[in-house]
């Protein structure tokens, strides 16, 4: 099949045509054709990995070694070797990598930022979890976008979710609980105003059909989308908050965890599951993994992505999803 | 597929020697296939490769691409050996399968055939090593046949086949549901008479057979278990026929892994998702190759 990338930007495509090109610009010789040669990349990768769960592949790696050459050059490290001992050794290695995972994790928030996402949540997720819900009697599907920064991810799925409302979810409703523990963060998102670079995979239509101008250079969402969302303060680590946010049918998580040790991560991921209904499901950002942070989700493989599943209690290992 | 049908198929396959003009080096190298890795002489395989220079001069180019670091690689013999044995092996499958299916008999784009190809093989070997399967050479090339019905199928029956591939791709369904609809019977049959009419080893047979229901699986288990993994791997990485299906797998539930896991415990603590997440990154190195050596191919050929 052709990848998809080459037609629709796929989950790590704009990301990673944005990182190459910053990448060019950082660094001329960090091109996928020049392979790092430095050990050193390989043991950050998968230091990275073990504390965030977020990977890059060998092959992609050029694009680990840009982000380190920012670092690098601010706390004049002068080989990967030498910023490995601040990541792994010198007092400030906390603060260190939260920064390193700062610059992996950049420019990673704009609208439709993974149509496989989507995809997936329109061919299998929504009338799987659709199925589940008209055996109950409701017509009504909950979605939680947890860590949703300034807003991008849930007016995505706001618009995603109002494009179907006339074909798969026509009859239903629903409801986008959007939260997140930065009160700058949550001012922007209930502002709704985008410029071009959180809009660059938006098409023309859904402009025109669900923002209207707010200044020279900017687009405002309106307030028939934004009256989809409901946004809240929420600390995912206070497990009495997490308590109430019951009967879930979809949970985003999109390079949150990244950033909580592994028992938080575990807790956190816990509350998930059991906020989720059974046949539910949980999406990470692309890069993100939870092994060995929980086994009781199942992976399930779509097209281009990844995502979680709760399986039901009675379903056996092996149960269709 | 019924006993009329079967019969009709057998015969078809046994005709195909006299419907394709076979590549000269189709049989030496289906005795390279027939071998184990171990036992291919190197000089063997210059000779053979020397013999055809269209596929001397895929070679050449594929060992001076960026792929391998641009080398100043001149003669077939430094060619072989920047590439390796299992590369040349692919290439020379490959290319020597391009020549037997003319250009209007290939029913899928040969770029996403050989894409799916090359990386089902890619995969499959690697899971292969990742679990400890002893000869992870051989699930290489059971990655790389595994679909040779669908070559079949193009040469034999074209203007049906046509019909089943647009059919999935409507239907966003798998191809071999559509084949039983329309041809009554899939590349799984077809693929595992011309395995057996070229003598291909018996586990390949058996991987061309049933990888797409493990069940029928009896000598060759893990091999075929690891190629429906793997085959279901690359379709849910855009590596597939060039339609859209509608998938959501549950790689631990299904049967191939539950099998594969009652012999090789290592499967059961895999990384899956850092496993995917590798294989996407080595999905432009596949794309790359298959570009390197059959886009400018079936470019060439279409001129």
């Amino acid at each position: 099949m052709n990848r998809r990338e080459e037609a629709v930007p796929g989950p790590n495509s704009a990301k990673d045509k944005t990182m190459a090109t910053e990448a060019a610009k950082a660094k001329p010789e960090a091109t996928p054709q020049a392979v790092p040669a430095d050990p050193a990349y390989l043991k950050i990768r998968d230091l990275i990995y073990r504390v965030s769960g977020i990977y890059q592949p060998e092959e992609k790696l050029y694009l680990l070694v840009s982000r380190c050459a920012r670092r690098m050059s601010a706390v004049s490290a002068k080989t990967p070797s030498e910023y490995l001992e601040h990541l792994t050794t010198l007092g400030n290695r906390e603060a260190e990598l939260r920064l390193l995972l700062n610059e992996i994790t950049i420019g990673e928030t704009y609208m439709f930022r993974s149509p496989p996402q989507l995809e997936a949540l329109r061919t299998v997720v929504l009338p799987q979890v659709m199925e589940t819900k008209r055996a109950m009697g409701f017509k009504r599907l909950r979605f939680w976008s947890a860590g949703c920064s300034t807003g991008e991810e849930p007016y995505t799925l706001a618009m995603f979710l109002l494009e179907e409302s006339e074909k798969l979810l026509a009859g239903w409703s629903f409801d986008i609980l959007a939260t997140d523990l930065n009160d700058n963060a949550l001012q922007a998102a209930m502002a709704g105003v985008y410029g071009d670079y959180a809009l660059r995979h938006t098409t023309e239509v859904l402009r025109r059909k669900y923002f209207k101008v707010h200044d020279e250079k900017r687009l405002e969402v309106t307030d028939q989308l934004k009256s989809h969302v409901r946004f809240d303060r929420v600390n995912l680590s206070d497990d009495s908050r997490m308590l109430f946010l019951k009967g879930m049918d979809v949970i985003f998580c999109c390079n949150v965890l990244i950033y909580f040790d592994l028992a938080s991560k575990r807790r956190v991921v816990q509350h998930f599951y059991s906020n989720l209904l059974s046949n539910g499901y949980l999406f990470l950002g692309p890069a993100e993994s939870l092994f060995q942070v929980n086994d009781t989700f199942r992976l399930v493989h779509f097209p281009g992505t990844t995502g979680y599943w709760k399986a039901p209690a009675n379903s056996p290992a092996g149960g269709k999803p | 597929m019924n006993a009329e049908k079967c019969q009709q198929l057998q015969t078809q396959i046994k005709t195909l020697d006299s419907i394709y003009t076979a590549p000269m080096i189709l049989q030496p190298l289906l005795e390279l296939l027939r071998q184990p890795a171990e036992e291919i002489s190197f000089e063997k395989v210059t000779k053979l490769v020397s013999c055809d220079s269209a596929i001397a001069a895929q070679c050449l180019r594929l060992a001076n691409s960026p792929l391998f670091g641009c080398r100043q690689v001149e003669t077939v013999r430094s060619a072989i050996m920047a590439l390796g044995l299992q590369k040349v092996r692919s290439v020379l499958f490959g290319l020597c399968m391009n020549q037997i299916l003319p250009k209007d008999k290939w029913v899928f784009q040969p770029t996403a055939f050989w894409r799916h190809s090359l990386g089902c093989a890619l995969v499959t070997q690697r899971m292969a090593q990742r679990i400890g399967y002893a000869e992870p050479e051989k699930a290489y090339l059971a990655g790389l046949l595994h679909d040779l019905g669908v070559m079949a199928n193009s040469l034999l029956y074209t203007a049906d086949f046509r019909k089943c591939l647009q059919l999935a791709g409507e239907r966003r369904q798998p191809l071999h549901l559509c084949e039983e609809e329309i041809l009554g019977f899939t590349h799984c049959e077809s693929g595992k008479l011309l395995a057996e009419h070229w003598r291909l080893p018996a586990d390949l047979c058996e991987v061309v057979c049933a990888h797409h229901d493990v069940q029928l699986a009896h000598t060759a288990q893990p091999l075929v278990c690891l190629t429906h993994l793997g085959d279901l791997l690359c379709r849910v990485r855009y590596l597939g026929y060039g339609y859209d299906e509608v998938l959501g797998v549950e790689l631990g539930g299904e049967l191939a892994w539950k099998t594969l896991v009652g012999n090789y415990p290592a499967l059961s603590n895999m990384d899956l998702q850092r496993f995917t997440l590798d294989i996407d990154g080595a999905m432009d190195q596949i794309v790359a190759t298959v570009d390197a050596v059959f886009g400018t191919e079936t470019a060439a050929a279409r001129v």
